[in-house]
């Protein structure tokens, strides 16, 4: 493998360039992805049958609460990688751990709002509404689920084997990824929460 | 007992008894004739588990050849119990599932690896390049494609067909209408196979936009190339529509959600809104890599440079935009306004003018060519004027108010054949044969293969012209027979008549493949067309590396002017060359995909989770894998030459 | 330990928490629905740039302009899907 020193880590093979630039297109998939939810939200956001509506079971606390963890954990990545880029193979770690407790603090908080909405009669199957709310909410999570596994593979590799091309890649598409979901975030608790609550 | 009755068949017939006879001997063949020649090892070895994208573009062929065997029979079922009035031959049912069945396979297990063939047999050779951007990934794309078949294919020996319709529109195919499994195969299959397609998608932007050859500039790429960067750049806007959708749909009939019912805030609408979002970009997935092959083709025996390439290449950037703008055009009559028809309306109108102008293209491009008529030409022949005819139409249907009277009808059945059939299929068939020789090293027979072509299009226009007429006279589609007092008996009978010749000429194809490989001359170079783009300037057949030296480029028509104007493409010397490694975990996870789907489709759900955490664990093993290729050092790599060019 | 913190990037994430009280204004304050819709799209569309520009370096390659024109189609493709299913549903039903 051919290794150009004259960039970071993480851009410093050709197979590098390729992972970074496959996992753009890739978000752009996720985009997609995200906006069909949206659309379907937005169409059952009034249908929500002999069920509650929005207003009546969203609550600010818990919300603002997944808000602000998950911009923390946002900005701590954004660090962890420009640790790495410095070489700083500790503080790097560091930044990601923390983050995956944020992530983890967040995925707390939506558990403990899901079982608060089960519990006022909102379940995955009350009505058009809260199907889709559910499954808005479950899919996002679901992604910062699966992140929080995969940043800790990657937490492994980079503590195992050191700051090299391959794990500096690796946690470099990771942090697109993890700042990804916060852009998500930001849209679902605008348009779905504070829409809602309006 | 009752864990097993779940699997029976709800609606059994005689022909579905002697196709799982049928399916269950030939099973049985394969197996026994691999075992009996030995040959576990060499198919583990070069083919389940290879990287090499242009043994992964022959398996799709393979897989798409097959479907279409699949779906045609399913085509001559249909139009059979058509042909005459109060026919006895299918009852309601199983004529639902047949023509549920025949759509899917058609435009999701056929036309799509079809293309995905095409995808990766030349885009690679094309460009330039040694292999796709990620190998690995790109056989974990056709494994799950090919799983994704599979399990949709066995549907109608276990559990029984889904009988919804291609679109599978709810409430029909909720729990309420349709009880049987079948329509859980429809969700699940094809969404493993979506998965696969989205990651080819991704794959080939990434091989496009980063490994082409040193000096080709984008606006020098080969016409299909631009046509596959455009259809990939669909796939991967489009295919998460389809997931959601997908998701959704597999959600209300397992888990009693209620996006899609009735009541509780349900819309039912909504499925035919998402399925169209994805299903209008998903037929120009379809069609503009057939345009890309005719633009090859086209120009390759017209002897001319391709007219128009900028104009080409914008229009494919302008259809990429717009075709996902139109999907409302699927359903004028569903009870929205004046005002969204009328915006749909002249969005489909509009995205007929791109398609115009590549039309004139082709055409400025045989004006004053030495046009040459080859079998591939041929089709592109027939497919200029009769793919008009389906375009003009398209354009009549476009028209919101006059689709009231078109609507479900057999017009509309005829039209999207008209596009389909001399667009994508012809163009499949054409770019089959014109590659034909670079797989495997020997030309099909120009003779057969052009009555393939005549015989095609004679069957083609008795079989869907007469439905214009019998839709406009008022015969709707997926209605499994009429009286004699309707008068579509006599149309309906041509119909079948012409379904039977466009059977007998994909007969004849496969007779030219068996003739060509017993009769066919072996030694016919590198370049049996007089061909103007890389692909043809390696060897034939093509080594494992492709290029033992990278090409330069400097133009459009890089080989054609390379042999014109006698420069150099192959400049340098020959280095080490580093190749990815074979992996079994592709198929390895595909297949656990596959039993997850099953028993996602069964409500098994120990199985399901337990198949599932395998496919995390493959996950987690590939993340700690260390996997660096391997190179081939230039000795090895002299010797191929050598070899390649002494079999010359 | 200061050179951990690179003022860019603390910046953005002041900003970022700027944006999300200000778009909490729509709750506390009473205001009109297009008021309020035009706050959350303005405050969310400019802290998605924010996140590509600041957090995920979208233009530090020479893949620039492919990586940003695959976003905007992504975001173009995305809100025709919306606007033109909200059309088909509330507006024009």
């Amino acid at each position: 493998m051919k290794i150009d020193h004259s960039l970071p880590l993480e851009y410093s093979t050709e197979e590098n360039r390729l992972k970074i630039f496959g996992f753009w297109i890739f978000l752009g998939a996720e985009i997609m992805l995200f906006a069909t939810l949206f659309t379907s939200y937005f169409v059952y956001e009034h249908r929500s049958g002999n069920g509650p509506s929005g207003a009546e079971i969203f609550e600010l606390s818990p919300v603002l609460m997944e808000t602000i963890l998950l911009l923390a954990s946002s900005f701590t990545i954004g660090l962890g990688i420009h640790a790495m880029r410095l070489g700083k193979q500790k503080a790097m770690m560091a930044f990601f751990a923390v983050t995956l407790v944020l992530g983890l603090g967040f995925l707390g908080f939506e558990i403990f709002e899901f079982t608060t909405y089960i519990h006022e009669g909102a379940g995955i199957t009350t009505s058009g509404f809260t199907s889709m709310l559910l499954t808005t909410l479950g899919t996002h999570g679901l992604h910062v689920t699966f992140g929080f596994f995969w940043g800790l593979a990657i937490l492994l590799q980079v503590k195992k084997r050191g700051l090299t091309p391959e794990t500096a890649n690796k946690s470099f598409i990771f942090s697109l990824y993890w700042h990804f979901l916060d852009v998500v975030w930001i849209f679902i608790f605008s348009f779905i929460y504070l829409k809602g609550m309006m | 007992m009752d864990f097993f009755n779940r699997f029976a068949i709800p609606h059994p017939s005689f022909l579905i008894y002697a196709s799982m006879v049928a399916i269950g001997l030939t099973g049985i063949a394969v197996i026994l004739g691999i075992t009996y020649f030995k040959k576990w090892g060499y198919l583990w070895r070069e083919w389940l588990t290879t990287v090499d994208h242009k043994r992964i573009g022959i398996m799709y062929l393979i897989s798409a050849l097959l479907m279409l065997f699949r779906g045609g029979v399913d085509a001559i079922m249909l139009r059979a119990q058509l042909a005459i009035p109060d026919n006895k031959f299918l009852e309601s049912q199983h004529y639902n599932e047949v023509f549920t069945t025949h759509g899917v396979v058609m435009i999701l297990f056929m036309a799509m690896p079809f293309i995905m063939f095409f995808f990766n047999f030349v885009v690679p050779l094309q460009i330039g390049a040694r292999d796709v951007a990620f190998p690995r990934l790109n056989a974990i794309s056709f494994w799950l494609f090919f799983m994704g078949a599979m399990l949709f294919n066995i549907s109608f020996v276990i559990g029984g067909s889904p009988d919804a319709g291609w679109t599978s529109y709810f409430p029909l195919a909720g729990n309420d209408f349709s009880t049987s499994v079948g329509s859980n195969y429809y969700m699940i299959a094809i969404q493993i196979a979506g998965i696969g397609t989205l990651m080819t998608g991704i794959n080939f932007i990434t091989t496009i936009f980063k490994m082409r050859a040193p000096g080709m500039k984008l606006m020098q790429m080969p016409m299909f190339t631009w046509s596959a960067l455009i259809s990939n750049l669909i796939i991967v806007f489009a295919f998460p529509v389809l997931t959601v959708l997908l998701a959704m749909g597999t959600m209300d009939r397992l888990f009693d959600t209620k996006f899609f019912t009735i009541g509780d805030g349900g819309s039912d609408m909504l499925w035919a809104n998402l399925f169209w979002v994805w299903g209008h970009p998903e037929v120009y997935i379809l069609i503009l890599p057939a345009f890309g092959l005719f633009s090859e083709i086209i120009s390759t025996f017209a002897r001319r440079n391709l007219y128009g390439y900028k104009s080409m290449v914008a229009s494919m950037v302008v259809i990429s935009a717009f075709s996902f703008f139109v999907w409302a055009h699927h359903f004028f009559t569903m009870g929205q306004g004046a005002l969204a028809n009328s915006f749909f309306s002249i969005t489909t109108m509009a995205i007929a003018v791109p398609t115009g102008v590549k039309i004139f293209n082709w055409l400025f491009t045989l004006w004053k060519g030495k046009i040459e008529f080859t079998t591939p030409m041929l089709y592109a022949m027939h497919f200029l004027p009769l793919f008009t005819l389906g375009g003009v139409t398209g354009v009549m249907l476009a028209m919101s108010a006059a689709d009231y009277q078109y609507h479900n009808t057999m017009f509309l059945v005829a039209h999207f054949h008209n596009v389909i059939i001399p667009g994508v299929v012809y163009a499949m068939l054409a770019g089959l044969t014109y590659y034909w020789p670079k797989m495997f090293g020997f030309m099909l027979n120009e003779r057969i293969g052009k009555w393939t072509v005549w015989l095609m299009s004679t069957g083609f226009i008795l079989a869907f012209i007469p439905m214009y007429i019998t839709g406009l006279d008022g015969q709707a589609r997926r209605m499994y027979t009429y009286s004699e007092a309707t008068g579509f008996a006599p149309l309906n009978m041509v119909a079948f008549i012409g379904a039977g010749i466009m059977a007998i000429s994909f007969a004849l194809l496969v007779y030219n493949i068996y003739y060509s490989v017993r009769y066919s001359p072996r030694n016919i170079g590198n370049d049996p067309w007089n061909a103007r783009t890389l692909e043809w300037a390696t060897h034939t057949p093509v080594p494992e590396y492709n290029f033992a030296v990278m090409p330069q480029v400097k133009s459009t028509e890089a080989f054609w002017d390379a042999k014109k104007h006698g420069h150099e493409i192959f400049k340098g010397k020959i280095e080490k060359i580093h190749m990815p490694n074979s992996s079994g975990l592709p198929f390895i996870m595909s297949c656990i995909f596959f039993v997850f789907g099953f028993s996602m489709i069964f409500s098994i759900w120990p199985l399901a989770i337990i198949s599932l955490l395998g496919i995390l664990g493959c996950l987690v093993y590939r993340s700690f894998e260390k996997d660096h290729g391997h190179y081939i050092p230039v000795e090895e790599i002299e010797d191929t030459e050598t070899k390649l060019r002494g079999a010359k | 330990m200061k050179e951990l913190f690179p003022i860019k990037q603390v910046m953005g994430f002041v900003f970022s928490l700027i944006l999300t009280a200000v778009a909490l204004l729509v709750y506390f304050l009473d205001m009109s629905f297009t008021a309020g819709i035009t706050i959350l799209l303005l405050t969310a569309f400019v802290q998605a740039g924010l996140q590509l520009v600041v957090f995920m370096h979208a233009g530090e390659t020479e893949d620039k302009g492919a990586i940003y024109s695959n976003v905007y189609f992504g975001i173009l493709v995305a809100l025709v899907t919306i606007f033109g299913t909200l059309l088909i549903f509330l507006w024009d039903m």
